[in-house]
């Protein structure tokens, strides 16, 4: 065992099931989910026509975040048909970047053959998790302009063979939109192990007073990453169901 | 590719189960939180139309209720002033009546007591005559009488 700075790029494995691979931050997603999906059993069950604070509080944001949507998308039946979707990309990746910071995520661990190895592990600074996200965010997109367009007038936009122009800004188009993929996971994965490694390299020089300003920093950069991803699937959404002719 | 699958630690067995993971909390948020909280948004946004409903028929219902208080007001209004003239008019054609019925007595009372001042003056009258006839006789006598003598 080494004491020092740890900078571990993959998730560390704590195990396997079936030989299904048991990482620390599918652990934590566990967390994460079982934290997420209490809550909202609970809070369902407790709904009351003249609601409390936190009902309200919940209340005035879905409300916000739909009339946001509406607004976006162009239409409430859309806005209502995707909000589940984006609420919840917003809401587990923030829950995730705000428990990161908890006391035990990143200390408890195990020592295996010298090493140390934390039982628990934000899953936004796994690429695996980003990844999937991003991937289900894409389909979802993708899958979405071609019910709304159809199939061929969807495909015009990244073929187009009217003219030269028109058919390499389709290519730009098609490259760009596959390039979602690598933005939408890297970027989280980026600014959330990114922020991870500040703290990490702050408490091992300035150990009494830099982390804790940093790591509030850091809760409110996890935020800001859990909208700009939710966000930024809405507008994509929005960009897939603009028909070709209407684009520009 | 494979060295930086490696280096990120990017496995589909993960990629599955981070997608499976995000599959059900989307699952059970839609059924367990989503779900209830927009229903209840729409039934307070029921409730609340209702009460903008109700309302508006609240405030129609209180000035038709108004219109008909006053409508009400003036026909009883109207009535009263007609029951008050009528009894004015029926009082002054009592009062004519009383005079006149008054007056007729009064009249009768004073015939009557004329008639009464007449028949005992005609009596005295009789009475006087009848004394100043016995008066007379007794004179008469007693002339007659000195002459005698």
């Amino acid at each position: 065992m080494h004491s020092g700075i740890s900078v571990v790029l993959k998730a560390e494995q704590l195990g396997s099931v079936f030989g299904f691979p048991i990482t620390n931050s599918l652990v934590m997603a566990w967390v994460a989910m079982a934290i997420l999906i209490g809550f909202a059993y609970f809070f369902g069950r407790s709904l009351a026509t003249i609601p409390g604070r936190l009902q309200a509080g919940i209340e005035w944001a879905f409300e916000g975040a739909l009339a946001y949507m509406s607004e976006v998308l162009g239409s409430e039946v859309l806005a209502r048909r995707f909000f589940p979707l984006v609420a919840s990309i917003f809401l587990f990746i923030a829950l995730i970047n705000e428990i990161e910071f908890f006391p035990g995520v990143g200390s408890l661990g195990l020592i295996r053959a010298s090493e140390f190895l934390p039982i628990l592990r934000a899953p936004t600074t796994d690429l695996n998790f980003t990844l999937a996200l991003a991937m289900i965010a894409f389909f979802t997109i993708e899958v979405t302009g071609i019910v709304m367009l159809g199939f061929f007038k969807y495909a015009l936009k990244y073929v187009n063979l009217t003219s030269t122009v028109g058919f390499a800004v389709g290519l730009i188009e098609l490259v760009s939109n596959l390039g979602r993929l690598v933005s939408f996971s890297f970027r989280l994965f980026g600014n959330i192990f990114a922020g991870e490694v500040l703290v990490l390299v702050a408490g091992y020089f300035v150990p009494y007073f830099l982390p804790a300003p940093l790591m509030g920093f850091e809760m409110f950069i996890g935020l800001v990453q859990a909208l700009v991803f939710a966000m930024l699937t809405l507008f994509f959404i929005k960009l897939a169901i603009i028909a070709p002719d209407e684009a520009h | 590719m494979q060295q930086l699958f490696s280096v990120f630690g990017i496995d589909w067995h993960l990629l599955l189960a981070q997608a499976v993971n995000f599959g059900i909390v989307l699952i059970a948020l839609w059924y367990f939180l989503y779900k209830p909280v927009l229903a209840m948004l729409e039934r307070r946004r029921g409730i609340v139309a209702k009460g903008v409903e109700d309302a508006a028929r609240a405030a129609d219902a209180l000035s038709r209720s108004d219109g008909e208080a006053l409508s009400r007001i003036t026909a009883a209004d109207e009535q009263a002033e007609d029951i008050i003239s009528a009894a004015r008019e029926s009082a002054t054609r009592e009062k004519t009546r009383l005079l006149k019925e008054a007056e007729a007595r009064a009249l009768a009372v004073a015939r009557d007591a004329e008639a009464r001042a007449n028949e005992a003056a005609a009596r005295q009258r009789r009475e006087s005559e009848q004394e100043i006839a016995r008066l007379a006789v007794l004179a008469a006598e007693k002339i007659l009488k000195k002459h005698h003598d």
